[in-house]
């Protein structure tokens, strides 16, 4: 058996003794349900909330009903602004000229609150117009000169489960690629200098390049094991869970076989450049808690990639921004993932600066592997 | 006459702004056990490590088995076992697991793996903790891995470096007879200690060192000289040296 299958062998049987990896793989797997649970309860919540208007003056005859069936309930009051304070979530003058409306923009559901009432009046306020204009024997339709057809060309509901997608799938490959390995990085560099083992293994006869390759196919095969567990469980999840109540918004979610495809491949490169990284870290650090103070800043570089796609979702960068290490594995999913489409020339500038990440990570653990320094320091 | 087995000449090594290694010269033979003496700070774990090939010399030349530690590193790994202070074995292992990894990455062959392992079970009488995970095992228990998985590859050459000086009496005894059954084997064994009375009872010739120059070198005997024991002989000759 060559070093580098004695090594993999030995540090998975290790990996999957190490109880702090086994649970970090199964909270991981477990945390995208239970958030996503977490979510839909809530806006569950929020959908079937109802909320009070406080008003003073006459309601509008049918006024009530509509705003009963949007769950607004009519609460009199002598004063409107005073209520809208703390009493009720909005507060409402009706008079012969208008309406004057009263919210507290600070408290959410004054905002949710606003939002129905201001539906329900522009549903009256057309509904009054166009019988109006019916009763003066005018067609309403005189009001909408040029009407809009729209033709959506994929259902609604995957829209939004794919535009969900696109951002939580990037942010959940990168997160578990880097996290789900890290503990078994930690162990399998700092680890062994902490344990003082380092130099009982860098006695035997195996080359470095060799025991170093055995670590990281190992680090990486958990990394990708964490990361593809929590995009299932994810997908699953989003299957099952409805968001804003039985009758509310649903996501339609699959992955087409392209965007799987792409998913893996990229999973693979970002499990063993973040696998070499780590361990070049570990390397660096004196124990396994300086490993974790090294590693610490690396959380960052995996949100603000993703953080892009979900604040400015029609970035479209030039080919130079896929030679930026995880920001251009997050722009090839995010396209694979809404467009179903895959441009070859980003998938292959992507891959290189992948590989050649990994391959940066790796020659600068051989470096400290082979140093003297590394022996002299522990 | 016993074979040479590591020739250590003239060897110089400095760490950072530190020159440890001041010119060490002296041989080991096969089938004694030679002791490397001196204060902490000497230079006696360095030297080991230039003759296992983990540090590299300054200048001066190391030889194992007449394999240059320079030259032919991978070889001098093959023919070398170190026992050191520090018992670092890896915990979520057995005994027996830890041992074959050692094995497996020294070279021995696949089909022969389980029998040499079962083999320093055997000798070390380790078979009733040996499928035990190491975190549960006591020191000396742990000391005994560590010496197994040195030894699994059978090499001609072995290093104890301070192996006693965590151990319990009964330990290390078991240490001391350790290495005198190697020495009947026909190994090269180097003692490094500064606990005279060990080597004393132990080493058939010696080399003593202080601040990285040897100040004696011979038969245990030899050494002693006139005086009534090997630490008064051990205290003249560093005060001699400064």
């Amino acid at each position: 058996m060559s070093p580098i299958a004695v090594v993999f062998k030995k540090e998975m049987r290790e990996i999957l003794r190490d109880r702090r990896t086994l649970m970090a793989i199964g909270l991981a797997a477990l945390a995208t349900p239970i958030v996503l649970f977490v979510i839909s309860q809530v806006s569950t919540k929020t959908a079937s909330q109802a909320y009070t208007v406080g008003y003073s003056g006459t309601v509008p005859a049918g006024l009530d009903t509509l705003f009963n069936a949007v769950g607004l309930k009519l609460e009199r009051v002598d004063d409107p602004a005073a209520a809208a304070k703390h009493q009720v979530d909005i507060g409402v003058a009706f008079s012969a000229s208008g309406v004057d409306e009263y919210l507290d923009p600070t408290r959410q559901s004054a905002q949710l609150a606003d939002v129905r009432f201001q539906t329900v009046l522009s549903r009256y306020d057309a509904a009054k117009v166009a019988a109006s204009l019916q009763e003066k024997g005018v067609d309403p339709s005189v009001l909408n000169p040029l009407p809009v057809m729209l033709h959506p060309l994929s259902s609604p509901s995957q829209a939004v489960g794919n535009s969900f997608l696109s951002f939580f799938l990037p942010y959940i490959l990168i997160t578990m690629s880097l996290t789900g390995g890290l503990s078994a990085a930690l162990d399998t560099s700092a680890g062994e200098r902490e344990r003082k083992t380092l130099e009982s293994l860098l006695l035997t006869p195996a080359p470095r390049s060799q025991v170093l390759v055995g670590k990281i196919l190992a680090v990486s095969s958990i990394s990708l094991v964490a990361a593809l567990a929590s995009i299932v469980s994810m997908l699953v999840a989003l299957s099952q869970v409805r968001f804003g109540g039985n009758g509310g918004q649903s996501f339609e979610v699959q992955l087409s076989p392209l965007a799987a495809t792409v998913m893996v491949w990229l999973a693979v490169l970002l499990a063993a450049s973040f696998s070499s990284l780590t361990i070049t870290l570990g390397t660096l650090a004196r124990n396994f808690r300086q490993g974790q103070a090294y590693a610490t800043p690396l959380y960052f570089i995996t949100i603000f990639p993703a953080s892009i796609v979900l604040f400015i979702p029609d970035f479209n960068p030039n080919l130079a921004y896929y030679l930026i290490p995880i920001l251009n594995a997050v722009l090839v999913l995010r396209d694979a993932i809404t467009h179903n489409s895959v441009a070859w020339d980003t998938l292959a500038v992507t891959s290189l600066s992948l590989i050649l990440t990994g391959a940066l990570c790796f020659y600068a653990a051989l470096k400290l592997f082979t140093r003297e320094a590394l022996l002299v320091r522990s | 006459m016993t074979q040479a087995a590591v020739k250590v000449d003239r060897l110089e090594k400095t760490l950072g702004s530190n020159k440890v290694l001041r010119g060490i010269t002296f041989e080991a033979h096969s089938g004694e056990i030679f002791g490397l003496l001196g204060p902490n700070g000497a230079g006696k774990t360095t030297t080991l490590r230039v003759i296992c090939t983990l540090l590299a010399p300054d200048s001066g030349s190391v030889e194992v088995l007449g394999y240059d530690t320079r030259v032919s590193p991978q070889e001098v790994r093959r023919r070398v076992g170190v026992v050191t202070a520090e018992i670092g074995i890896y915990p979520r292992l057995s005994a027996r697991e830890n041992i074959a990894y050692f094995a497996e990455l020294t070279g021995v062959l696949n089909g022969e793996v389980k029998r040499r392992v079962d083999g320093v079970i055997d000798r070390l009488d380790m078979g009733s903790f040996a499928e035990q995970r190491a975190e549960s095992l006591s020191s000396g228990q742990k000391q005994k891995v560590a010496i197994a998985r040195a030894i699994v590859h059978d090499p001609p050459v072995l290093m104890f470096d301070e192996p006693t000086s965590n151990l319990d009496v009964l330990a290390s005894r078991e240490i001391r007879e350790f290495m005198v059954e190697s020495k009947d084997r026909g190994k090269s064994v180097i003692f490094s200690t500064h606990v005279l009375h060990d080597a004393e009872r132990l080493c058939d010739r010696l080399t003593i060192i202080h601040q990285g120059r040897v100040v004696a070198s011979g038969a245990t005997a030899e050494v002693r000289g006139a005086f009534k024991d090997l630490e008064d002989s051990f205290l003249s000759l560093v005060e001699a040296a400064g």
